[in-house]
């Protein structure tokens, strides 16, 4: 079922053949032309494949003499043997031995069932009327597929190109971003250990200097700000304690209101060492609204009271910041490549046909189910409900061998109950517009696709002909 | 020791059984055991021993047809009436009710066909401890002992079979609840039970399910209460009995002695075990036993669970201890004993004292029917799946077929064909336009089956649901409602097929106005009519659903019977009486031969299941229904490329040939495993096409006579012990012998050739073989072996078409297979194909082929039948001959003509080339 594909549609040409010079006045029935030479009247018939003699008027007798069938042309009578319909006007061909006389038409100029009950009428002119208006009809529209074609191979050409020269730009960038990248791992390399060298200066000269309550210079804990706020020692804060050691940032000589306390109790009116932690400590750190009254600067930083370490630490994490937006634009731009590189990696055809289906999706809705099919990605079938279930990532490539782009295959998709994965051969055809044609489900979870496209269309294949009317 | 090793047989088998029934149980938990079965447990733990009925001999009476006698049983004072009759064709009937029941017990109807023709009893002797009847001419007696009761079936000395010798007849009277109910009959009756030497009802009532009992969730009321019956036979000098289908089992029966009965009891059973006693689709409660010297049959006409214990004085022994009896002359004569166990309705046994297995057919096809006689497109090739999804999809394997030239007849359409498993109708997405579709195939002279169950949606837009309905047509439950049960449209009621306006109701519903989108060529097959019920216990209906006043426990193996006899004359009808319809089911009864074709359920894609399709209808077609097949393929599972070409070797020469696989299996057309594959099943199915006139006139004869088709090889060879067993291999008709490779990789058969002074030719390569012998066989994947025998003429058509009806006016090629006396026999049966006429109006040619001293001849063996036929003879191929001078034909308007021939001397086998005349007329032809 699925490793032949048509190479296009059978085009046919109007082949005018000379034969009616060659009409014999005897007609051996079941022949074609080129067999002719092998039943020439005699005494005797040999048989084809030169088994056997017989008498020539045991050709055609009803009954099998030869192995090879060639004695019973004309009938039924050989199992191995074939019946050739002649279907002058329209297309000739074989038909099994089997088929002369079983009551089903099978020529179109009903020369099968020349001795059954079954009325055949001559059907070739008109067949054959309607396939050259078909073919006429398909080599326009063919003309048009092919040109479509041309323009999405072209389209196909230009996308590959832009892929190409994106490709290129993006390595340029990725080129330009690995030596900022390294220029910029040293610069905040240099600039952590200036701050941290700065720090530690600092901090060996704190731990040497006077050892007072009050010094700004000893990193104060929340135990020690609580004990200092907590005037009564009763183990809480309270509004009333609050509003008269505090101030805020701006103006120390204002003083807190009742509500601006609360706020800054987190709600309550009093709170213990572990609340105020959470709430007031929290406030006094960040420095911003409110201090300790008579005292400058956010306790606990040491920083911002020396402006060269503020400087230090501050270009410390500016270089930092530009490493990490250097870094990140690097893995965009990696991710990019890759992802490139990835599709560029696809086999799109010899001509690279098929490039201009990356990208897109195409669905068809049959009975509950939208299916939808994105080429070189996946297939998914999502239900009237809204669930969604993969029916196949893609595969490769699966035509046969002499035309391997007109079957996809995707696999690995959603797993069946007790069955393997759900998995989707897709059949490219030849048509008009890129579409989604029809989905099908000949197995359980095995699902087959048509996918029409021009790109699939081949030019005219000049195989067969059709007899003319002679 | 012998001794020693005597006795332990029977405890290694026992300890054997136990040990392996606990390991690989997959779904057993799900069907009852007889342990699980009330009623089988009371009955199996009744030992024999003296039984407690003792014949009144003073309440007999013969009359011209039968005699009557009342029994009792000294334990509870309950009696019995004992009917005899002596049914035309040596047959015994022996009836057992109740005397006075509480209420009417089961009799099962339809299916006898007739109330049996009896001949005259007469009394040959009578005293105080028995009578003695003459059973006709053939120095046969019956002998009634009177206590205890007994009957023996004597014929001279020698007794053929005795019922209740070993004191097993048990019939559970019906009775009043005693822990409830206030007995309306007073006194009397319980004077009756008091004196009941049986378990005291009440507390006891429970354990021993007598009034209700339990399995997994479901609970079984038993208003009517215990109602079993239970005899045994004994058969003296019979070491085979075979028969009572349906179960996966080898041929001849196995001993149950520690294990499980064989079960008769109709089942959905899911991916079936095999070889085992367990109860499957379908059941016919016949038994046919075999000697050397005699074949006889019993036929327990019972529709309820039934239970058969099968037990034997030799089967046990081995052959150590075997030879010493022997050598000791301490051998007691081999016996087989049967026990019959059923939950409900009487004992109706009919006695079938053959003497040959071809009598015992004729006899029990005299009381059931034969075999329906098929059209003849349905011995052809039948492609089923479930599913073929769609019109374009069933379009595209059809031109797949002749793509491929692979010839078939008919497509099947599974259940998801329909809308929403509504029966009779179509899905209108996937089969808008069923008459096209349909005349499509007609156009290619092909067929089609469409599946109709009888479990029926519940859906009050739903036509069929509504008239079964608002008719009071469907089974009720036992509060007197509408039945219903789960089954795939999900809940469903089912038809009361047991009721006769319910079956003409169903038949009407096949007229083609009232299926819509049927036409001439569409046939039936009805699945899941065991009844299948998905939440029902042990997957079926419950016990105590009513089909009018019966309970299902009364009938329930014959329901699938009535569904398959409604649906058969529903087609019957729709062609008003004319054309033979074809249905296939899959549960059936004693006498669902009569109505079509029984397959094996839902078999598996593995080699085991190919071996066993051959006992299993082996034992069907022992039982009358010839036209059996198994799923080519398997239907569970995917079969590996080997299996699936072995399996349509094998498939091409059983009688019903349909390949078939499960929706999740992957696609298996025959051309989908590349072209060596293609082209082997393609020969495959061929052969089978070639051979259908013989297949033809085989199934004339099985509707004809009752003969079965697939036949056992002992069927033919009575007397050679050798094939007893056999069922590895059979025949067709008498004169084919097929032997399929059902091993992986088989590279030769080890094939059975019977006959002492016979001979067979092998029809691939003609050679010739004696008979009597075991004969290697190598093989290779492109055939099995099949022979003919010599001495037989079979009639093929060579011309192997896209469809067996493009084949009907072809020639004939007559095969000859001469005896080593020279001499040879055969038929010829030709009719139109398809309609009764050759039954109605004797349009029909049956022709007797006979070659005996270097003449050919054909005569006519219906001279008060007419029919003409195109047909002639192609060419007549004589196997074993010698070459003569000249061949002459005589026709019989004295014209005489010399054919021309051909001899093969490497093979002596002469072929005539042309005879040209027609088969329907008088012919010979002179060897010189």
């Amino acid at each position: 079922m699925f490793t032949n594909c048509s190479l296009g549609h059978c085009h046919i040409i109007v082949a005018v053949v000379l034969w009616s010079i060659c009409v014999d006045s005897r007609k051996i029935r079941g022949i074609s032309l080129s067999y002719k030479r092998f039943y020439r009247e005699r005494k005797s018939f040999l048989c084809i494949d030169g088994s056997k003699m017989i008498p020539f008027d045991q050709v055609n007798d009803d009954y099998c003499d030869c192995m090879d069938g060639s004695d019973e042309p004309g009938t039924a009578a050989c199992p191995t043997g074939r019946f050739y319909c002649t279907n002058l006007g329209y297309r000739s061909h074989y038909i099994p031995s089997s088929r002369v006389n079983d009551g089903i038409c099978d020529c179109c100029d009903a020369s099968d069932e020349y001795r059954s009950q079954t009325p055949c009428q001559n059907t070739c002119r008109n067949l054959g009327q309607r396939e050259r208006a078909e073919v006429e009809g398909q080599t326009r529209v063919l003309g048009e597929r092919l040109r479509l074609k041309q323009l999405l191979i072209e389209e196909g050409v230009l996308t590959w190109r832009e892929k190409q020269a994106q490709l290129r730009d993006l390595q340029r960038v990725s080129d330009d971003l690995q030596t900022q990248l390294d220029d910029l791992r040293k610069e905040e390399a240099r600039r952590k250990e200036e701050a941290d060298a700065l720090r530690e200066r600092e901090i060996g000269a704190r731990e040497t200097a006077d050892n007072s309550p009050t010094s700004h210079y000893r990193p104060e804990s929340p135990i020690s700000v609580f004990k200092e706020l907590d005037s009564n020692r009763d183990g809480s804060i309270t509004v009333d304690e609050v509003q008269a050691k505090l101030s805020p940032v701006q103006d120390e000589e204002h003083a807190l209101s009742e509500d601006e306390a609360v706020a800054l109790l987190g709600g309550a009116h009093r709170v213990d060492l572990s609340r105020f932690e959470e709430t007031l400590w929290t406030s006094l750190r960040t420095g911003d609204s409110v201090t300790i009254k008579g005292r400058r600067g956010v306790p606990g930083s040491l920083a911002d009271e020396d402006p060269n370490i503020k400087a230090a630490v501050s270009a410390a994490e500016k270089a930092s910041a530009d490493l990490k937006r250097v870094e990140d634009a690097y893995e965009t731009v990696y991710m990019e490549i890759r992802d490139l590189r990835e599709k560029l990696s696809i086999d799109y055809g010899s001509e690279r046909e098929f490039l201009f289906l990356h990208d897109q999706c195409f669905q068809l809705k049959v009975y509950e189910y939208i299916y939808e099919l994105c080429p070189f990605s996946q297939v998914t079938q999502k239900s009237a409900s809204g669930e969604v279930v993969s029916l196949g990532k893609w595969g490769s490539w699966a035509g046969p061998p002499e035309n391997p782009y007109c079957q996809m295959r995707y696999e690995s998709g959603e797993p069946c109950w007790q069955g393997p994965t759900r998995n989707t051969m897709v059949m490219l055809i030849c048509g008009t517009e890129t579409a989604l044609r029809s989905v099908k489900e000949p197995s359980k979870c095995q699902y087959v696709m048509e996918l029409q496209t021009p790109v699939s269309c081949q030019p005219a294949l000049r195989q067969r002909g059709v007899h003319s009317e002679l | 020791m012998a001794a020693f090793i005597v006795r332990m047989g029977p405890l290694l088998v026992l300890w054997l059984a136990v040990f392996l029934s606990g390991t690989w149980a997959v779904d057993r938990g799900n069907f009852k055991t007889c342990d699980q079965s009330a009623f089988c447990k009371r009955q199996r733990a009744l030992k024999p021993g003296q039984s407690p009925y003792r014949a009144l001999l003073e309440t007999l009476e013969l009359t011209n047809t039968k005699l009557t006698l009342q029994l009792i049983n000294d334990n509870n004072k309950v009696r019995l009436l004992l009917e005899l009759y002596r049914l035309q064709g040596n047959m015994t009937r022996v009836k057992i009710n109740e005397l006075k029941p509480l209420k009417p017990r089961f009799e099962v109807p339809d299916v006898l066909i007739n109330d049996p023709p009896t001949e005259p009893l007469s009394l040959l002797s009578q005293d105080e401890n028995g009578v003695v009847l003459s059973l006709g001419a053939d120095s046969q007696w019956l002998i009634v002992s009177a206590k205890p009761f007994r009957l023996d079936i004597m014929e001279g000395r020698e007794v053929l079979l005795s019922l209740n010798s070993r004191g097993l007849l048990a019939f559970e009277h019906l009775r009043i609840r005693k822990d409830t109910q206030v007995d309306p009959e007073g006194a009397e009756k319980k004077e009756e039970t008091d004196a009941a030497n049986e378990p005291a009802e009440g507390e006891t009532a429970k354990e021993d399910g007598m009034w209700e009992e339990t399995f997994k969730s479901h609970t079984d009321n038993k208003p009517n209460g215990p109602s079993s019956i239970s005899l045994d036979f004994s058969l003296p000098g019979v070491e085979h009995v075979y028969g009572i289908p349906e179960h996966a089992d080898s041929l001849k029966l196995k001993t149950t002695d520690g294990g499980d009965p064989y079960r008769l009891f109709n089942l959905d059973v899911f991916q079936y075990e095999l070889f085992n006693p367990m109860a499957l689709y379908g059941a016919i409660p016949v038994m046919l036993s075999h000697s050397a010297q005699r074949t006889m049959g019993i036929f327990w006409l019972n529709a309820a669970e039934t239970w058969v214990d099968i037990s034997s004085n030799t089967a046990g022994k081995t052959v150590f201890g075997q030879m010493l009896d022997y050598v000791q002359g301490s051998s007691e004569t081999p016996q087989t004993d049967v026990r019959w166990i059923s939950e409900s309705g009487i004992i109706d046994v009919f006695i079938m004292l053959g003497p040959t297995p071809t009598d015992v057919f004729s006899q029990y096809s005299s009381l059931t029917g034969t075999q329906a006689f098929p059209p003849l497109s349905a011995l052809a090739y039948h492609q089923c799946r479930w599913n073929y999804n769609d019109q374009e999809d069933v379009a595209a394997v059809d031109q797949g077929f002749d793509e491929h030239d692979i010839p078939y007849d008919f497509i099947w359409l599974d259940i998801e064909h329909t809308d929403g498993k509504r029966y009779f109708t179509w899905d209108p997405h996937k089969f808008p336009q069923p008459k096209d579709m349909l005349q499509g195939l007609v156009d290619k002279r092909r067929k089609m089956v469409t599946i109709v169950d009888p479990h029926i949606k519940v859906d009050s837009s739903y036509k069929i649901h509504n008239e079964i309905r608002s008719k009071g047509f469907y089974v009720k439950n036992k509060d007197g409602g509408d039945y219903e049960g789960w089954c795939w449209p999900g809940n469903s009621g089912y038809p009361d097929f047991t009721n006769p306006e319910m079956r003409a109701w169903w038949a009407s519903m096949f007229a083609y106005d009232q299926y819509e989108g049927s036409m001439e060529n569409m046939y039936t097959w009805n699945d899941m009519n065991e009844p299948s019920v998905f939440n029902g216990p042990e997957v079926t209906m419950h016990k105590d659903a009513l089909h009018g006043n019966w309970e299902n426990r009364d009938l329930h193996n014959l329901y699938g019977l009535y569904v398959q006899m409604a649906t058969a004359e529903g087609l019957i009808e729709r062609s008003g009486g004319v054309e033979r319809p074809f249905v296939l089911t899959r549960a059936f009864f004693a006498g669902s031969q009569r109505y079509g074709a029984v397959w094996t359920g839902d078999n598996t894609a593995e080699w085991e299941h190919l071996k066993i399709s051959i006992p299993m209808c082996l034992s069907l077609g022992l039982v009358g229904v010839s036209f059996c097949g198994a799923d080519v393929g398997g239907f569970f599972k995917s079969p590996s490329t080997e299996l699936l070409v072995r399996w349509y070797q094998t498939g091409a020469y059983q009688p019903f040939f349909r390949a078939h696989a499960h929706l999740d299996t992957p696609r298996r057309e025959p051309w989908l495993f590349g072209p060596e594959n293609t082209a082997l099943i393609r020969e495959a199915v061929r052969q089978r096409y070639a051979l259908l006139p013989y297949w033809y006139q085989l199934f004339y004869h099985a509707h004809h006579s009752g003969q079965p088709v697939m036949r056992p090889l002992w069927v033919e060879y009575p007397q050679d012990t050798a094939t007893f067993s056999m069922d590895d291999q059979f025949l067709l008709g008498r004169d084919l012998l097929v032997h399929p490779v059902t091993e992986e990789g088989g590279r030769g058969v080890t094939a059975y050739l019977p006959g002492k002074g016979e001979v067979w030719f092998d029809v691939h390569t003609f050679q010739k073989h004696n008979g009597a012998q075991n004969l290697y066989i190598p093989v290779t994947i492109s055939s099995i072996p099949v022979f003919q025998r010599g001495g037989s003429i079979i009639p093929r058509k060579a011309r192997v078409r896209r469809s067996s009806s493009c084949m009907e006016h072809d020639p004939y090629t007559l095969f000859v297979a001469l005896s080593p006396k020279r001499f040879a026999q055969g038929e010829l049966y030709i009719d139109d194909g398809h309609t009764f006429n050759f039954d109605k109006q004797k349009q029909f040619i049956h022709r007797r082929l006979s070659f005996a001293n270097k003449a050919l001849s054909s005569r006519n063996l219906a001279p008060g039948s007419q029919f003409i036929t195109p047909s002639w003879i192609e060419k007549i191929v004589i196997l074993g001959a010698s070459k003569p001078s000249k061949a002459t034909l005589k026709t019989p308007d004295g014209k005489e003509n010399l054919l021309e021939f051909e001899f093969d001397a490497s093979m002596s086998v002469l072929t005539l080339r042309k005879p040209g005349v027609n088969a329907g007329v008088d012919w010979t032809v002179v060897l010189q």
